[in-house]
Formats: C-alpha cells, sequence, structure tokens
C-alpha cells in the first residue's frame, strides 16, 4: 500500500480540488441560471484558458491508461496517438474557429443547433445529438477505468480493494456532481488548469528519474521489435488510425463545447494551433509502456494483477517504484483528476444535447431556465450512467469501446465540418450517410471481432489491416456526397440568406 | 492577400506530409539515448509542427 504520507499528499490535494471546483462559482460571477453562462462559462475564455480546457482532452484517461497499456500489451502501434495529436490541431485551428464564429453570431451553444438551422432540420440535428451523447459514454466510463487503476495501485495489498475503491469512486462522483452542478464549465476549467499542473509536474519528473538511472537503455535491451519500431503490416492501420482520430477529437461534443465558450476566434485558432506542444507529455506517458520493461521494479507491481488487467496499471506502477511516496501521492491525484475532470466536461456537453436538441424539440415551450435546470440535472443523470457502466462492464472492454465511440463520432463529421465548408448538402441524403456509417461501423466491428467479445478496432481489406472508422465514413461519405449530387439542397433556409 | 493563404495552407500540411511517410521515419536507428528513432522524430515533430500551425495561425489572423 501507498505510505501513509502519500495518502495525506493525495487528500490534501482533492481538498484543494474541491474547493476549486466549488469556489468557481463566484469566478468571472455570471447568471449561471442561463445556460451560456452555466455550459460555456459566458464564452469569456481567454487563449490560456481555451488551452487548458481544450488541452484538457488531450490528458485525459486515455492518455494515461488507454495509450500506455496498449504500448505494453500490443506495442509500437499504438504510439499513432502521437500523429494524432499533432494533426487534430491542424484541423481545430482551421474549422473550430469558423463554427464558434457562427456559433456566437447565431447564440449556438452545441454542434447540433449549428446542423438544425444550416439543413433546417430538427430531425438530423436530433440524430446528431445522439450520436454525440451516445459516443462519450464510454469516453466517460474510460475516465472511470483510469480513476480504478489509480485506486487499486494505492490500495495493494489491502483485504477488499473493490469495495473501497467502488466506495471511492461513488463518493468522488458526488462530489464531482455536486459542484459541476453549482458551477458548470467555470468548476471545469479551474480544476483543468490544476490537473493539467500536476500531471505535467509528475511526467516530468517520472522521465528526469528514468533518464538519470538509465532506464532507457536498460528498456532498449528489453524490447523486441515490435515495441521498438513499426512492423509494415501495420502501415495502413498506423495512419488510419491517426487520421481518423484526429477527426474524431474535434468533432467530440465535449471538444467543441470548450472550443465554443472561447472568447474570440483568433484566440481559439492561436491557442489551439499551439497545442501540438502539448501533446508532448503525452507522447512520454506513450513511452512509459515500454519504459516499464526496464524497470523491475514497476514491472513486478504490474505482475501482481492479473494478466487482462496489466496494461492500466503501467503508468500508475511506474509513479509508484520510480517516485517518493508523497510525490507518487501528488501523481496519483492528477490522473484521478484526470478522469474527473474530462468526465465532468463531457456530461455538460452530453446535457446540453440532450436538453436543446432533443427534449426542446418535443416541449418547444420550456423557458430558458428550465432548459438549464434540465441540463443541470441531465449532466448529474450522464455521470451515475458512465459510473453504473463500468461496474458492470470490465475494465479491457471499455477501452475498446471508447475506440467504437470514436467510429460513431466521426459519422457526424459530414452534417458539421462538411457543412462548414459548402451550402450544397441535401439533408436527407446526410442523414442516410449517417445512418449508413454507424451502421457500417458496428457490422464491420461485428465482422472483425468474429462475433464475439469486441478486442480490435482493424479488420483485413485487400490494403491489409484497416481501422474501420475510414470504411465506416467512406460509405457515409459516397452516400452524402453521391446522394447531395443528385438531388440538391434547396437554400429556402433563411439562416442562409441573412448570412 | 492571397499569397499568405498559400503560405499557411503550405505550413500546414508539411506535418501531414511527415506523418504519413512512415517509411521514412520508421526504423532504430539513429537512436537518442536508447529510444528508437521511430519514437523521438515523431515526438519531435510535435514541437515542430506547433511552431508551423502557430505561424499559420497568425497568417490566417491578419486578414487584409
Amino acid at each position: 500500500m501507498l505510505p501513509i504520507d502519500g495518502f495525506i499528499a493525495f487528500l490534501a490535494l482533492f481538498a484543494l480540488f474541491v474547493g476549486l471546483g466549488f469556489g468557481a462559482v463566484h469566478w468571472r460571477k455570471g447568471d449561471l441560471g442561463t445556460l451560456h453562462e452555466w455550459a460555456l462559462a459566458g464564452r469569456r475564455l481567454g487563449t490560456a484558458l481555451v488551452w487548458f480546457l481544450v488541452g484538457a482532452d488531450l490528458y485525459t484517461a486515455y492518455t494515461f491508461i488507454a495509450v500506455p497499456s496498449s504500448m505494453y500489451a500490443v506495442g509500437s502501434i499504438y504510439f499513432f496517438a502521437v500523429p494524432y495529436v499533432a494533426l487534430t490541431f491542424a484541423i481545430a485551428m482551421l474549422l473550430l474557429p469558423r463554427l464558434w464564429t457562427i456559433s456566437h453570431k447565431r447564440g449556438y451553444i452545441t454542434a447540433a443547433d449549428f446542423v438544425k438551422d444550416e439543413f433546417s432540420s430538427p430531425a438530423l440535428a436530433m440524430l446528431v445529438a445522439m450520436v454525440g451523447i451516445i459516443a462519450e459514454l464510454p469516453y466517460m466510463a474510460l475516465q472511470i477505468v483510469g480513476m480504478q487503476a489509480v485506486l487499486s495501485a494505492m490500495l495493494i495489498g489491502l483485504s477488499d480493494v473493490a469495495t473501497v475503491s467502488e466506495v471511492s469512486l461513488i463518493l468522488a462522483f458526488i462530489v464531482l456532481a455536486a459542484f459541476t452542478y453549482t458551477s458548470g464549465l467555470r468548476g471545469a476549467t479551474l480544476t483543468a488548469v490544476l490537473k493539467d499542473i500536476l500531471i505535467f509536474l509528475s511526467i516530468i519528473a517520472v522521465m528526469i528519474v528514468v533518464a538519470v538511472s538509465g532506464g532507457f537503455q536498460s528498456a532498449a535491451s528489453h524490447l523486441n521489435l515490435v515495441h521498438t519500431t513499426l512492423p509494415t503490416k501495420f502501415y495502413n492501420a498506423y495512419w488510419s488510425l491517426f487520421i481518423m482520430s484526429a477527426l474524431a477529437l474535434c468533432l467530440y461534443p465535449h471538444a467543441i463545447n470548450g472550443a465554443l465558450s472561447a472568447e474570440d476566434a483568433e484566440k481559439l485558432r492561436k491557442s489551439t494551433s499551439l497545442l501540438p506542444a502539448y501533446g508532448i507529455g503525452l507522447a512520454f506517458l506513450a513511452l512509459f509502456g515500454i519504459l516499464i520493461y526496464g524497470n523491475s521494479a514497476a514491472l513486478a507491481i504490474v505482475k501482481l494483477f492479473p494478466p487482462s488487467s496489466q496494461g492500466v496499471l503501467v503508468v500508475p506502477s511506474l509513479i509508484l517504484s520510480v517516485l517518493p511516496s508523497w510525490f507518487a501521492g501528488i501523481a496519483f491525484l492528477g490522473i484521478f483528476i484526470g478522469g474527473l475532470v474530462p468526465a465532468a466536461i463531457m456530461a455538460i456537453s452530453q446535457a446540453n444535447l440532450l436538453t436543446r436538441n432533443i427534449i426542446k424539440e418535443f416541449k418547444r415551450d420550456i423557458t430558458p431556465q428550465q432548459e438549464t435546470t434540465i441540463s443541470k440535472w441531465a449532466s448529474v443523470v450522464f455521470k451515475f450512467l458512465a459510473l453504473g457502466f463500468v461496474f458492470v462492464i470490465p475494465a479491457t472492454f471499455a477501452i475498446q469501446l471508447q475506440l467504437f465511440g470514436g467510429i460513431l463520432i466521426l459519422q457526424t463529421l459530414p452534417p458539421v465540418f462538411l457543412a462548414l465548408l459548402t451550402k450544397r448538402l441535401n439533408k436527407y441524403a446526410t442523414m442516410a450517410g449517417l445512418i449508413v456509417g454507424v451502421a457500417s461501423g458496428l457490422y464491420l466491428m461485428e465482422v472483425a471481432n468474429q462475433f464475439g467479445a469486441w478486442q480490435t478496432t482493424l479488420y483485413n481489406t485487400p490494403l491489409g489491416l484497416l481501422f474501420i472508422g475510414v470504411t465506416a465514413l467512406g460509405m457515409n461519405l459516397i452516400v452524402t456526397v453521391g446522394g447531395s449530387l443528385i438531388i440538391p439542397s434547396k437554400t429556402t433556409n433563411p439562416a442562409h440568406q441573412k448570412s | 492577400m492571397k499569397s499568405k493563404g498559400v503560405v499557411a495552407a503550405i505550413l500546414i500540411v508539411i506535418p501531414f506530409v511527415v506523418y504519413f511517410a512512415i517509411p521514412t521515419y520508421n526504423s532504430v536507428q539513429p537512436t537518442l539515448g536508447g529510444l528508437s528513432f521511430f519514437y523521438w522524430y515523431q515526438t519531435l515533430w510535435l514541437a515542430i509542427s506547433a511552431a508551423l500551425f502557430f505561424a499559420a495561425a497568425v497568417l490566417i489572423g491578419r486578414k487584409p
């Protein structure tokens, strides 16, 4: 078990985290009874805060748990996360400021708001909102898997780790739900800054200790080829994973939510353009997945666990064996809130989609105050839904589900990003394309996994292994673009004539 | 000015070309502190990409 000074550091910083979360309600005070104040922090975040909020998407459990875990277990192919991070911000800096400008002018809060006006189609908007909500769920579940991994590393040796960690998770989520309800995106933003500072400190500390002790050389001597370079049969899998993930990240409702909270389009553009540099920490974390092979103490901790959960413990074990216990406590808290903060932002963005693009379509007469109240409660419900998900589904499965979430959210590319670039898309064709994309993605997942438990998102093509997202998006685009050429869109939408 | 847009586009495209050319960086040698080229080269390009994208952002931002 982690020595007591580690626990003290962890709990003291957790108290600071809770204080920031609730205290944020007084920060840049606004009327939190309105949705754009609660969910977008009044659209007043400058360059630095947007950096932290959009960058918050970089340092989630995906980064400290899923990527190192796969690097450890599978190998170099999961380094695709690095080109993915570099290229996603090229896409972000080009498209998100455009979406911001339109949203600011017309008061949009979600991407589906834009879709609704752009296509004059509440039905298509509802479809986009539903895909967004569903795609976020496994992503949130993954955050909780990461938090569980931290707790099990801290509690090694305790007799009933499972009960203690489940109770801790539930308590943490009650606190999180309470402060997100109270302070909305303000709370998430301030705690995101704390989270990133702690995580960066920890990554740098681990890297220094490992480098000084010659960890790279000793890891290199233990590695086989799967871990040092990319086997040629994975070339197509590699590029298809990184380019599709790059497109997917910018489409996630929480990423768009973060972008729309910027105070102006140019600050948003400059801030996102610099974010690839922030990804260097992610590259280091990915490398932890192979560095662990050179650290026998960390490897011994990992081996205490059953093979299926060894991967997720790579980073916690390395921290435990490399850093002094008080510092390990700080690092663990960083990873722990590194799951909580993104989960809060994701739940806020899901809640906005639910109220604005689904509930409001059925109940048109709700007041802005009611709209906000429903969103606040929905954000609470979504958090606990994700938590329930984790208690039911095994951890390794949650990682695969997150990748499937990526395939799903990619299918909203034509109505959101393509529609930013052209006005020629037909709404029926786009709707059909989205449905074809989702269905083919689901079908190929089943085929690739021989209709059994989901283990992979790659499948065999004449080009070799390929990420399913490419094919699903390809079929979507064929239907959307092909259909739009046959039945051109009528630009009778008043929103178009105004602009 | 139109040429600014062209320059910005080129700056943005460079990292795409670099990362898509997988065979050009898929090797162990030269290593950096024991780390194979495959890893440190792609990590280094994160910093270069940020610099190129930022330059492009400044160019796009300065509307004539």
